[in-house]
């Protein structure tokens, strides 16, 4: 049977102490709550403290722990863990980082409960006003985000980067969300048949049509956003097997490039260059890659992305030489 | 497995009740269930001890017993321990708790944090509405910005030094901003490209300027991040793209619209390589008006692209 990391269990231990002492009225269901364990662990870790204590560990320097028939916990005699644990810093900025974030999300109210909160931790750990938090504010977001809560099917003007092209369409929004610096909506698309995803800072415009979306959406939405995405790709492209793939070899200086890009297969070579097969959804994509990653990108096949590149560059050029 | 954490508890319960430093031997005498008789196994489980409880964020602070220096001793000093009272109110902690179940972050700790405040009150969110990563280093260069200490690290290749006044999360990335003292002057870094683990310097090792919040870095879009003398840039988008340009970089970099829609916005660039890049991205419909060399720069970029031989 295994058996839970001492970690773990001696850290949930130093939470529950200052917190029985603190509220005097605590049953041992709501501690199984409040900690996200069942009733039998917290249990055990009562069961554990009245042999824990200071030397020479005789009655009086025991930790004392009462439960009586209700369930009402009682400590004593543990003045040493009556307040808590310090954060480390990785929990400390991890939770303000959230709590930051979801102060930036436009509609949230800075002078609410969460606000507040913030601000008393950011003075308990010596931050106050430190750590900012920006998750854009698209102007279209609050009209997203009430067209999913009321269900409503919208049109768009959606921008498309990978074709570098504008489309309008109609839409069933299903959710609005921010991942890694850009906010994205899932809605069912019915100029595509099928659910999509569009980022809100391309989207143009935004008109009600009047009609509202069936209780459920036809068509499955998009799985849950995953992570990792960056500022050159986005989690709007999803390679398919038909799509052209390109193979690349990245100057040392662009190497992180690699990390942003969907990538068939990546190799990292001995001078710290990094051979790289991208999918690509479509050309104008491929030549802003190019243009912007200029002679820190070695085109290694197929043949015609070099002509593409060239012709690109051309192209741009005549804007500046008319 | 229970009598390790029960040594534990005590380990942490005496060490915080000592008046002085204890030394291995005297916790050994005192200590119950007790560490081995052999000292180099009696060694290896106080080192192991002591490590969980650095992971969980007691440090133990290690020093001399007496003023003669001799013997090293080991306690937790009560200040190092102790979290002072945030006072929070339920509300605010169901708050909190919303914040941490509705902000992905991709690692247990800001749950860890919860717990320390009194645990998760409320129902929390079912869903999240926002996900972010913390890069390596950021905690320590939080801690840094906490206690103030100047931070050293490697960065494209150089060594840089950097009194961190705060940070910010922008456009998907972490910054650490703050006072260069090599430059004398303000500095963004991309935490996530920091290349080795950054030197703490002393607490207390500089002072913030009253007045300044890392909102004030966030003025304008990622051009203004950089290390070059700053210039103003401004940049003709065509009509069919001025909408998007105007959305990110908002009405106030419109300097001129013209008769075609188009528009005239302007730039505070600190960072030509991430200016360039934000021209190209918009392909044939931007071209750089001013100033000279930044025109002039995005031309012979091109140039040399287009004039490849094939």
């Amino acid at each position: 049977m295994s058996r839970p990391l001492a970690g773990p269990r001696l850290a949930r231990v130093l939470a529950i102490v200052p917190y029985v002492c603190a509220n005097p009225d605590t049953t041992v269901t709501e501690l199984a709550e409040r900690f996200r364990v069942p009733r039998s662990e917290i249990e055990r870790d009562l069961a554990l403290l009245p042999m824990c204590g200071l030397p020479p560990y005789t009655a009086d320097r025991l930790i004392d722990v009462w439960v009586d028939d209700e369930g009402y916990v009682d400590i004593r005699l543990a003045e040493y863990f009556e307040r808590p644990l310090r954060l480390t810093p990785a929990e400390g900025v991890a939770l303000l980082a959230a709590a930051r974030a979801l102060l930036a999300v436009p509609g949230a109210d800075p002078t609410g409960p969460l606000g507040t909160a913030v601000a008393k931790l950011e003075a308990t750990v010596g931050v106050s006003g430190r750590i900012a938090v920006d998750v854009g504010s698209a102007p279209l977001l609050g009209a997203l985000r009430d067209a999913v809560a009321a269900g409503e099917r919208l049109e768009l003007d959606y921008h498309s980067y990978a074709r570098d092209e504008l489309t309008t369409r109609r839409v069933d929004p299903t959710r609005v969300f921010h991942v890694l610096g850009a906010w994205y909506l899932d809605a069912f698309c019915h100029r595509a048949g099928a659910g999509r995803r569009f980022r809100v800072d391309r989207i143009l415009a935004v008109r009600p049509t009047g009609e509202t979306v069936p209780a459920a959406p036809p068509g499955p939405a998009p799985a849950s956003a995953p992570s990792g995405a960056g500022v050159l790709t986005d989690l709007v492209y999803e390679p398919r097997a038909g799509d052209r793939r390109v193979e690349l070899r990245l100057a040392p200086e662009a190497a992180w490039v690699a990390d942003d890009l969907p990538l068939d297969a990546r190799v990292d070579e001995a001078d710290g260059s990094v051979r790289v097969t991208l999918a690509v959804s479509g050309d104008a994509f491929l030549e802003r890659l190019l243009l912007r990653l200029g002679p820190a990108a070695e085109i290694l096949g197929p043949p015609e992305v070099t002509e593409l590149r060239r012709s690109a560059a051309a192209r741009l050029l005549e804007r500046y030489t008319r | 497995m229970s009598e390790r954490l029960e040594r534990l508890i005590n380990l942490t319960a005496t060490l915080l009740d000592t008046r002085r430093p204890l030394t291995l031997d005297e916790l050994a005498d005192r200590l119950e269930p007790g560490y081995p008789e052999e000292l180099a196994s009696r060694r290896r489980q106080f080192e192991r001890d002591k490590e969980t409880l650095r992971e969980l964020g007691i440090p133990i602070t290690v020093g001399p017993v007496d003023s003669l220096g001799g013997e090293i001793g080991y306690r937790i000093l009560p200040d190092d321990y102790y979290l002072p009272d945030p006072g929070l109110d339920p509300a605010e902690r169901a708050a909190l708790h919303l914040a941490v179940t509705g902000v992905e972050t991709g690692g247990v700790e800001p749950l860890d944090a919860l717990r320390k405040l009194g645990g998760a009150e409320g129902e929390g969110a079912g869903e999240a509405v926002a996900t972010f990563a913390l890069p390596a280093h950021l905690d320590l260069c939080f801690d840094a910005v906490a206690r103030r200490c100047a931070l050293g690290f490697a960065y494209r290749g150089e060594a840089r030094r950097l009194e961190p006044h705060g940070l910010l999360h922008r456009f998907g990335h972490w910054y650490v901003v703050g006072h260069d003292p090599d430059r004398d002057a303000i500095r963004a870094f991309r935490v996530d490209r920091i290349e080795s683990v950054p030197t703490v310097g002393e607490a207390d090792g500089f002072t913030v300027p009253v007045g300044t919040t890392p909102a004030d870095y966030l003025a304008s879009d990622p051009v203004t991040f950089g290390a070059d003398a700053p210039v103003r840039a401004r940049v003709l988008v065509a009509a069919e793209r001025a909408p998007l340009v105007v959305g990110a970089l908002g009405d106030v970099a419109v300097e001129e619209t013209r008769a075609d829609g188009a528009v005239v916005v302007g730039l505070d660039v600190v960072n030509i390589d991430a200016f360039r890049s934000f021209v190209l991205d918009l392909l044939d419909h931007a071209e750089v008006l001013e100033p000279p060399h930044l025109r002039a720069d995005v031309v012979a970029w091109l140039r040399a692209q287009a004039e490849v031989a094939t």
